[in-house]
């Protein structure tokens, strides 16, 4: 008996996919099922953060997450366009210049704007590094995104 | 006025670069390489029909890529698949090229190997259980024999004062840039084109040629966005697996590695023991001995550059009247030696450092002021005998001591404050090349760098365009072409990017200046330069002010713009021949330093050291671009707190790595980076151009040794291995 096809929802743009085999990882689904490669490939083992994703407004890491475990759910990536979180985090590490070579970016501003989402207005410096622990970063020393979080957070809309 | 905002964040931030492990085309194979099972033996059998039996797989090894590419033997010191001897475990003996990465997975899987096991060298103090005599430097374990010797060194400890002597023990780490290595390669009619993250697409270009027997002229290597260098992408590692499964499979081929595969096969810096023997008369260092064995994995005789270039950094920057050093390059069965971000030198510093705040502490003086008299300053002369000239490290200590004082008067009981100081070079001396392009709307610099991330390209070559001809950098463009299209560059590295195709944009622009000058009918030293005028560009200079359309032919407005090329070759200063007595030793091209202070605090039930605060001096000459350089020396001192504190591969009797991944090999987090202060200290001078010095090494290079002078300052701990892990600092503390 075939698997029914996966549903779900990318950056607002529905999809249904055929033939997901039940160990696919979220991942591989975004980049090479969906060509969304804007999601990093790091460790692939949960320990970088640079496949940072939002599932409804919680951040998880897709490469540890199945494709089927998100059926039916809403899923925000770095290419997402307008999301106010998303773009109040991508506008507060432009203005800091966090970012060198990249790579970690998509997973720190995507982890970055659920922590928005998920804790609101009253969410302190502190509790969002204590959010972004779990991503990695080796170009910037992590100075100019501390910047960039304190930005984003001051930049409340 | 340097901005913080970087001219590729908004393609970055969008999610829209394109690295190489995002590379994907129509048609294209998976590849995956065949690991050796043992990190040292024979091999019996390599038997390819099982994983070929698999649909649409295609497997190549010595053998079959003799028959894709006979000239692929015409350098036997670096086969792509050994033929016959292991040299490291999970060595590519074989490569495989399917649909599918789990295909290619599960056809790695079906290779049968048999291997005769040999002897294993894992570690170099089995090689060299006793310290070697000179005769050593002929012994196959031996890559590379290097010494030499100035002065009375004998005499001078034979009358000391007291002669101290240590053994010190650095480890291995790895450059841990967060994209893995990934390229993807083609080949139609005789012409290989490959994209990959790199640090040197021409290097890629030289290498691969040379392993695969083709000419350079039949490759075309184009860079992608880099996830991270830091030294580990400076040559090809991939791409020429890739470029031969892509003639087997007759179809483009994408060969990424897996984070494990990363740390198991990547070129990094590897363990080193060495002694120290310092004599000192009259409270002043009369004489010095260093020996250095240095384990440079399966690097070839006369392939390894570690040795002679990292020896220079273990007289430290200070006046030494006699001394002797020597070092060996020893071989063992684990992966070459490769640069991580500036090879060995914060190693060294960490030692020179140390032994010489021992040394002091011995004789009863203030370590921080014992280094100080010694200090090389302007105009001094090394000890292997080359000119400092315009050296800044006097001040940027001074000033570290001024802070160190003021943390130490402030510091909480139980805190401790180090000071580590470290020197480097900026390393103009390998070619660049650039052209420059002036179009009535614009002018570009057209370079064949990727941006790796320091910002060295886009923002350091755009900022002294825009110094040089007086453009703001907004109306400059900075165009990447691959190897066909580009002029030559050696590769980003060596704090040498800004600086070399730097210089080439002055050489550039000084030829377009005097063609422009000819036009304008002016002498053709005139001092010109370019303006905006609305959408459009001017030339101004002799009482002149005409716009470029008006100076440019018709058939230069054709093409784009009127182009002139620049090109840089550095050269380094000379060493004494007279004082080498082995090897190669390499000259500096000019010296720039950097006084670091660290405050911490140690755990004193576990070891565990915690960086509180700290504050970086650095001589760099004239700044060309701040915000980058300040990014530079934060994120320099961020991954010089790993070598420092956390950061430790592991490899076991077999040679096998123990820790690899990033939950077992520890680089810094968010949470263990301190705020940091940096001081750019203005007015001695360097190699680069309006006197710029590089500054993408040199910020790591002093950490470890200011992180072990506050560990020292605040527990009495002397620790002589690097990492400064708790274990060690707990052990140095007897609570182990």
């Amino acid at each position: 008996m075939s698997r029914p096809p996966l549903r779900l929802t990318v950056n607002g743009a529905p999809h249904e996919l055929p033939d997901v085999p039940g160990e696919e990882r979220l991942l591989d689904t975004l980049r090479w099922r969906l060509g969304m490669k804007g999601t990093k490939e790091g460790c692939r083992t949960g320990d970088c953060g640079a496949c940072t994703v939002l599932i409804d407004r919680t951040s998880v890491l897709a490469c540890l997450t199945l494709a089927h475990e998100v059926e039916g759910g809403s899923v925000t990536t770095i290419e997402s366009a307008g999301e106010p979180t998303l773009e109040r985090a991508r506008a507060a590490f432009q203005a800091a210049g966090a970012l060198q070579c990249g790579y970690c970016t998509p997973g720190f501003v995507v982890a970055l704007a659920g922590l928005l989402a998920e804790r609101g207005a009253s969410v302190t410096e502190e509790e969002l590094l204590d959010g972004l622990q779990g991503n990695l970063c080796r170009c910037t020393g992590y100075a100019a995104i501390v910047r960039a979080v304190r930005g984003a957070r001051e930049g409340a809309p | 006025m340097s901005s913080v905002v970087r001219p590729d964040g908004a393609e970055k931030l969008a999610g829209r670069a394109v690295y190489g492990t995002d590379l994907d085309v129509p048609g294209m194979r998976w590849a995956a390489l065949v690991p050796a099972p043992v990190a040292h033996g024979r091999i019996r059998r390599l038997d390819l029909a099982g994983a070929r039996a698999l649909p649409g797989v295609v497997a190549i090894g010595p053998k079959e890529l003799a028959e894709l590419l006979p000239g692929a033997a015409g350098d036997p010191e670096r086969p792509l698949f050994p033929p016959d001897e292991i040299a490291y475990l999970y060595q590519p003996l074989a490569a495989v090229a399917a649909p599918t990465l789990a295909a290619a997975r599960a056809a790695v899987g079906r290779v049968h190997i048999e291997v005769e096991p040999l002897a294993v060298v894992a570690d170099l103090e089995s090689v060299f259980p006793e310290w070697p005599g000179s005769e050593a430097g002929g012994s196959p374990h031996v890559a590379a024999h290097v010494r030499a010797r100035h002065g009375p060194v004998d005499a001078a400890f034979a009358a000391a004062d007291r002669v101290v002597r240590e053994t010190y023990r650095t480890g291995s780490i790895h450059q841990v840039a967060l994209e893995p290595h990934a390229c993807l390669a083609e080949w139609q009619d005789g012409t290989f084109r490959v994209r990959t993250s790199t640090q040197s697409p021409f290097g890629v270009r030289e290498d691969a040629a040379s392993i695969l027997g083709v000419p350079e002229s039949s490759i075309v290597v184009e860079g992608t966005w880099v996830g991270g260098g830091f030294g580990g992408k400076g040559a090809s590692l991939l791409e020429p697996y890739a470029m031969a499964l892509a003639v087997a499979a007759r179809a483009p081929v994408r060969l990424a590695l897996s984070y494990a595969e990363e740390f198991r096969l990547g070129r990094t810096t590897l363990p080193s023991v060495v002694r120290f023997e310092t004599a000192v008369t009259d409270g002043r260092i009369a004489a010095r001995r260093v020996q250095l064995l240095l384990d440079v994995g399966n690097s070839l005789p006369g392939r390894d550059f570690a040795t002679g270039y990292a020896i220079g950094f273990l007289l430290g920057p200070y006046r030494t009247p006699a001394f002797e050093i020597e070092g060996y390059a020893v071989r063992t069965n684990k992966p070459p030696f490769g640069p991580h971000r500036a090879p060995f030198a914060p190693q060294c510093a960490f030692m020179v450092e140390s032994h010489l705040g021992e040394v002091a502490r011995q004789i009863g003086v203030d370590p921080e002021e014992f280094r100080a008299a010694h200090l090389w300053r302007s105009g001094d002369t090394t000890p292997l005998g080359q000119p400092v000239g315009a050296f800044g490290l006097g001040a940027a200590l001074d000033a570290a001591r001024a802070t160190a004082r003021r943390w130490r008067a402030e510091a909480p009981p139980g805190r401790g404050i180090g000071v580590g100081v470290g020197f480097w070079s900026t390393s103009t001396g390998a070619g660049a090349e650039v052209r420059l392009r002036l179009a009535p709307e614009g002018l570009t610099v057209v370079q064949g760098e990727r941006e790796i991330g320091s910002g060295s390209v886009l923002v350091g070559v755009r900022a002294v365009a825009a110094r040089a001809t007086g453009l703001p950098p907004g109306r400059i463009g900075i165009e990447y072409a691959d190897t066909a299209r580009a002029p030559y560059d050696s590769g980003v590295f060596g704090s040498r990017t800004t600086a070399a195709m730097g210089r080439a944009v002055l050489e550039a622009w000084a030829a377009l200046r005097t063609t422009l000058a000819e036009r304008l009918r002016l002498p053709p030293d005139t001092l010109l330069a370019l303006a905006e005028d609305g959408p459009a560009i001017v030339v101004e200079g002799g009482g002149r002010r005409a716009p470029v359309a008006s100076v440019l032919t018709a058939e230069e407005r054709g093409a784009g713009g009127l182009e002139t090329k620049g090109r840089h070759f550095g050269s380094g200063g000379a060493i004494d021949p007279q004082r080498v007595l082995d090897g190669s030793f390499y000259p500096y091209t000019d010296f720039t330093g950097a006084a670091h202070v660290a405050d911490v605090s140690v755990d004193r039930a576990t070891g565990a050291v915690r960086v509180e605060r700290y504050a970086a001096f650095h001589d760099l000459g004239t700044t060309i671009d701040a915000a980058s350089a300040r990014a530079q020396v934060e994120g320099g001192i961020a991954m010089g707190l790993g070598t420092a504190l956390t950061e430790e591969a592991l490899w076991d009797d077999s040679a096998r790595l123990e820790n690899p991944g990033l939950l077992d090999y520890r680089i810094p987090t968010l949470g263990e980076v301190p705020p940091i202060e940096v001081t750019l200290l203005p007015g001695h001078p360097g190699a680069g151009p309006f006197g710029a010095k590089g500054i993408g090494e040199p910020p790591i290079i002093p950490v470890p040794a200011a992180v072990a002078a506050a560990v020292a300052d605040a527990t009495g701990a002397h620790v002589t291995e690097l990492p400064l892990t708790a274990e060690r600092v707990a052990r140095a503390l007897k609570l182990l």
